[in-house]
Formats: C-alpha cells, sequence, structure tokens
C-alpha cells in the first residue's frame, strides 16, 4: 500500500528524472540492478537521500542484495523514452494461445453465466490491446534498429553488419511476419479475424444487450486491430524486410571487396575472355622474336684473337671529289662518274666506296635532273652488279 | 547449314570480348540457339560462354587477366568509396551517371592509395580514362559522353565475384571458429 498521493509520486519522478532514468537505463541493459551501480547511480546525482523514497514509491525493489526496477515504471520508461526492447516473437506468439482460449471459452459459454461471459469479452479486448501494442513497438524497434545498421552510426564492420542483419532477418523479422500473416492459418492475425467475425455476428444476434453492447466494442477494437496489423504487416514486407536484405547484400559485398582490394594480386579476379592481340606486321612475329633469342641461350664460347694485318684504310674526302664534280660539270651520267672516279684509284670498285661517293647526289648546291626516259646504267662492283637510272648534274644556274 | 541471325556479329563481338547486353538487337539470338553456340565456342575455341539473363560472356581457360583484375580493383575502390560516403552504392551502379570529376575525387581522397598508385591503370587520370575505354569497348560501361559513363549490367560479374569471395572467406573462418570450439 503506498500511502503517498499519485500527484507527490509524479512530481517525485519528475525531480528525480535523471536518476529513475540511470536506473532504467542500468536495467534495460544489464537485466538487473547491482548494488554498486545502484549507489554508484544515487551517488552521481547526489541524491543519496532518496533511496528510501524510491523503494516507498514502489519504484524499485530489493532482489537480494541488487535492485530491481518494477515493471510498470520500466514499461512507462521504455514508453516515455521510447526505448524499447525488441521482443522475440516467441514471446508475442504467446497472445495466440490466450487469445484462442478465451475466444473457446466464449463461444462455448455463450448461453451461461453472464457475469463471466462479459469478463471473458473484456479480457480478450486486454490481450488484444497488449498484443497490437507489442507488435508495434516490436516494429517500431526493429525498423529503428535497422536504420541504424543502414546508416552504420556505429561504425559496424560490414562483416558483422551482415551477421546482423542475418540475425534480424532469421530471428525476428519473418517469425513476426509469419505471426501476421493473414493467410497463413496459423497467424495471430488469422485468429483475430476469426474473432472479429463471430463479434460481428455476435453484435447483431446475441439476446442480451449489455453482452451485445460488449461484443460491438470488441467489434469496433478488432476493426482498428486489424487495419493496424496490416499496417504494420505492411511496414515488415515492404520496408523492414527488403532494407535488411539490401544491407546484408551490401556489406557481403563490400565484404568481398575489401577481402580482395587486401591483396588483389593473389586472389584470381573473375575470369573473362583473354585478349589476343592481332600483330600489323606478322602474326608469328612472337614465335620468330623467340627463336632469334633462343639462338643466343647457352652459347659457345668464342675466342677472338687480334691480328696485326695491314687492311685498307679508305676515308672518303668529300671536299676533294666535290671539288672534282664541279670541274667535270655537266656530267650526263652521274653513277657512270662515280665508277669513273673509283677505277681512277682502284682496280676494282667496292660497294662501299661506290655508295660513299653517291651520297654526293644529296648535296643541295648541285642541279640534279632526273631524266624523263627509262634509262639505266649498269655498275658492276667486286660483289654486286646495281642498275641505276642516269642522273644529269648540270651546271649550277648563274644568278 | 543455316547460321541463326546477327551470327557474324555474336561471333565477333564474344571474340572481341565484349559483353553483349540483354538490351541489344543480337542478344534474342543468342540466347534462343545458347546451345548451338557453346557448343561452336567450345568446339572451335575451347571457350566456356557464360549466358546470364542480362548478358552473355566468353571466358578463357586462363583466368590471369589483367583487366580483369584492374576493372575489378576500380569497381571496388568505387563501391567501398561510395559507400564510406553515405550513397547507396548498388543503386549507383546501377543507374548514376559518373563523371570522370567525380571517379578522379574518389581515387585520390581513398585509403587504397598505395594499392592504386603501384596500379599502372589506376594510378593516374590518364591510366583511368584508358581502362574506361577499354570497359567500354567490352560494354562494361556505356559512354553517356566524353566525360561521363554508366555501368552496363555486365558489373553485376565483379559484384557477384565480391559476393562469392565474401561467402567463402564467412565459411571458411566459420569453419575454423567450429574447429577451435
Amino acid at each position: 500500500m503506498i500511502k503517498a498521493e499519485p500527484r507527490t509520486i509524479l512530481s517525485f519522478l519528475h525531480t528525480y528524472f535523471d536518476v529513475v532514468r540511470d536506473l532504467f537505463e542500468f536495467q534495460a541493459h544489464d537485466g538487473l540492478i547491482s548494488r554498486e551501480a545502484f549507489d554508484m547511480i544515487v551517488k552521481k546525482h547526489g541524491q543519496q537521500n532518496i533511496v528510501g523514497k524510491l523503494k516507498e514509491y514502489r519504484i524499485v525493489r530489493n532482489i537480494g542484495s541488487d535492485y530491481e526496477m518494477r515493471d510498470v515504471y520500466f514499461k512507462m520508461m521504455e514508453f516515455l523514452l521510447f526505448e524499447f526492447k525488441p521482443l522475440l516473437p516467441e514471446t508475442i506468439e504467446k497472445y495466440k494461445g490466450a487469445i484462442s482460449e478465451l475466444y473457446m471459452k466464449i463461444r462455448l459459454g455463450e448461453n451461461h453465466d453472464r457475469e463471466i461471459l462479459q469478463e471473458r469479452i473484456k479480457n480478450i479486448s486486454h490481450q488484444i490491446r497488449e498484443f497490437v501494442d507489442l507488435v508495434e513497438r516490436n516494429a517500431f524497434r526493429l525498423l529503428s534498429e535497422t536504420r541504424d545498421l543502414k546508416s552504420n552510426i556505429e561504425r559496424v564492420e560490414y562483416r558483422e553488419k551482415v551477421h546482423k542483419a542475418s540475425f534480424w532477418i532469421e530471428y525476428y523479422i519473418l517469425p513476426l511476419n509469419k505471426i501476421l500473416d493473414v493467410n497463413h492459418s496459423e497467424s495471430v492475425t488469422s485468429k483475430l479475424i476469426e474473432v472479429s467475425e463471430y463479434a460481428n455476428r455476435k453484435r447483431l444476434d446475441f439476446g442480451d444487450e449489455t453482452i451485445r453492447s460488449e461484443f460491438e466494442k470488441l467489434y469496433g477494437q478488432l476493426i482498428q486491430t486489424n487495419q493496424d496489423l496490416l499496417r504494420q504487416s505492411k511496414i515488415l514486407t515492404n520496408e523492414l524486410l527488403p532494407l535488411l536484405e539490401r544491407i546484408r547484400t551490401e556489406s557481403l559485398i563490400l565484404t568481398g571487396f575489401i577481402e580482395f582490394l587486401r591483396n588483389p594480386y593473389k586472389v584470381d579476379s573473375p575470369p573473362l575472355l583473354k585478349g589476343s592481340r592481332t600483330m600489323v606486321y606478322a602474326k608469328d612475329m612472337l614465335f620468330k622474336v623467340k627463336e632469334f633469342f633462343e639462338q643466343f641461350e647457352n652459347q659457345e664460347s668464342v675466342y677472338y684473337e687480334e691480328t696485326d694485318l695491314q687492311f685498307d684504310k679508305w676515308i672518303f674526302d668529300r671536299e676533294l671529289f666535290r671539288n672534282q664534280l664541279n670541274a667535270d660539270l655537266p656530267v650526263k651520267d652521274f653513277f657512270g662518274w662515280c665508277s669513273k672516279m673509283l677505277l681512277k684509284d682502284f682496280p676494282h670498285i667496292e660497294t662501299e666506296k661506290f655508295f660513299a661517293i653517291t651520297g654526293l647526289l644529296f648535296d643541295e648546291d648541285l642541279n640534279v635532273d632526273f631524266p624523263k626516259k627509262e634509262e639505266r646504267t649498269v655498275i658492276e662492283t667486286l660483289n654486286s652488279r646495281i642498275s641505276v637510272p642516269k642522273i644529269k648534274i648540270e651546271n649550277a644556274p648563274k644568278i | 547449314m543455316v547460321y541463326p541471325t546477327h551470327h557474324r556479329r555474336i561471333v565477333e563481338d564474344l571474340m572481341g570480348g565484349k559483353f553483349i547486353l540483354s538490351n541489344e538487337d543480337h542478344y534474342n539470338s543468342l540466347k534462343e540457339n545458347d546451345k548451338f553456340y557453346q557448343e561452336f565456342f567450345k568446339l572451335s575455341f575451347d571457350l566456356d560462354m557464360v549466358m546470364k539473363p542480362e548478358f552473355c560472356y566468353l571466358i578463357s581457360k586462363d583466368t590471369q587477366e589483367n583487366f580483369s583484375r584492374d576493372v575489378c580493383i576500380f569497381v571496388a575502390v568505387l563501391c567501398y568509396e561510395l559507400d564510406k560516403d553515405g550513397q547507396n552504392f548498388m543503386e549507383m551502379m546501377d543507374y548514376h551517371e559518373f563523371n570522370y570529376e567525380e571517379v578522379d575525387r574518389f581515387f585520390e581522397n581513398s585509403s587504397f592509395i598505395d594499392l592504386i598508385e603501384s596500379n599502372k591503370a589506376l594510378k593516374d587520370q590518364d591510366g583511368r580514362r584508358t581502362l574506361i575505354n577499354g570497359m567500354a569497348r567490352r560494354n562494361i560501361v556505356h559512354k553517356s559522353f566524353e566525360d561521363r559513363f554508366i555501368f552496363t549490367q555486365a558489373h553485376r560479374v565483379f559484384i557477384d565475384f565480391a559476393k562469392e569471395l565474401a561467402m567463402r572467406k564467412m565459411a571458411v573462418s566459420k569453419e575454423g571458429e567450429d574447429v577451435s570450439s
């Protein structure tokens, strides 16, 4: 029995709200408030004098040497702070048993005691209210947890996110969805629809007016309840489940990518078609190059000995030949002239020497005339016969 | 013998390493003659053809493909950075038109900068442009303008690869946990 006025208790809660909230949060986390935690919380707020009042107003009670916040206050704090702990659907499913039991008793006892029937209708209504409330709170909490997981404020690792999302789906969302699935004959929702149909009939044809009115109220409540449950079910299937599935998939992909990026050169990347490049020069170029280099592999040692033998050193004196050419201008057959010049000094023409002299042709000062007719001359060198056109070199035009 | 319609285009595209996408004319012919082409590429070139509902492509036995690795790193870094930036990366990969400037910003500020700088195809803007052009040639991206591109459905090859890798990794670590417990 509490001696204090309700207003006094509310005023106490208002004044010491911070202490009560800390106690609530501790219990929500740990399930119980240990003595040390209790002392620490009241001390932190400098309110050691309120311990007696907390007990007197039945806000907390002793559990051995520890404390526990009483359920009514705990639920009120949950509601005020909107900090509901998601319940396992198994806990919610128990309402199906209670509702079914009461429904069966109402049907069987329709014609018996009027008072107990009225009580049962009120009780079933109470159970339904509690059930809907729990479902709403659970869905809200799951949605908020899922959004937190999505925004990842706590910087949860991707792998952990996959686990969390899978856990929520497996243990909370899917079972809760089953409870709310109107098409599932075993679901609580389908039971509620059955009760609603029954209440609808009875609100019209039940003999006793008071009971009729109770059925009327129950029916009204059930119409609203079914709408609420449908809304919750839609939130679960249209928003929560896809969001969680998405988090799970996204996190899985990112886990894979991070794993790959850790060492991309050790993991086989997705196989594609290995590109083959078409060479413009030759398709078998690669083999030819390989063959070429292979000949240098395992090469035998080669020894080179220098000899003192004299060899013919001939250096092309450009100036000398240029002057000679200028003196001989005009020249009708330039290449013929080149061979003549060489034969003056040497018995044979060497190809190398011949090409050295022909280099004079590129002298910009020369007035070179290419013949229109196809006239050629043949030069015989030591190791080749060279067929060249007859090119005329004229005197330079006088300016 | 009568060859399926668009035969030449199908063979040229696939042999050129291109993905044939479901919105292209010749995809339907390829899909209708799936069995024929599977056999055709296997017998003629010893290549496997992968047929997916959204695209089709050829794979070689030799998986040491630098291009695939470079693209995979590119996609991985991009997805990671998009997620870090608070973007819905799966949606972005499906529908977003990326521009070079945006991609450069992600790569230049990435925490995987060491890896990026050690990779020739990704280390600088020119390298990345070349890689994106290569991806466009293979139909992995579609270039909407000179400096803009959209990923085609072919990017899913890399997304699926990441998923499989993660699942393999998680299965291995789970086995490890089971053994140790």
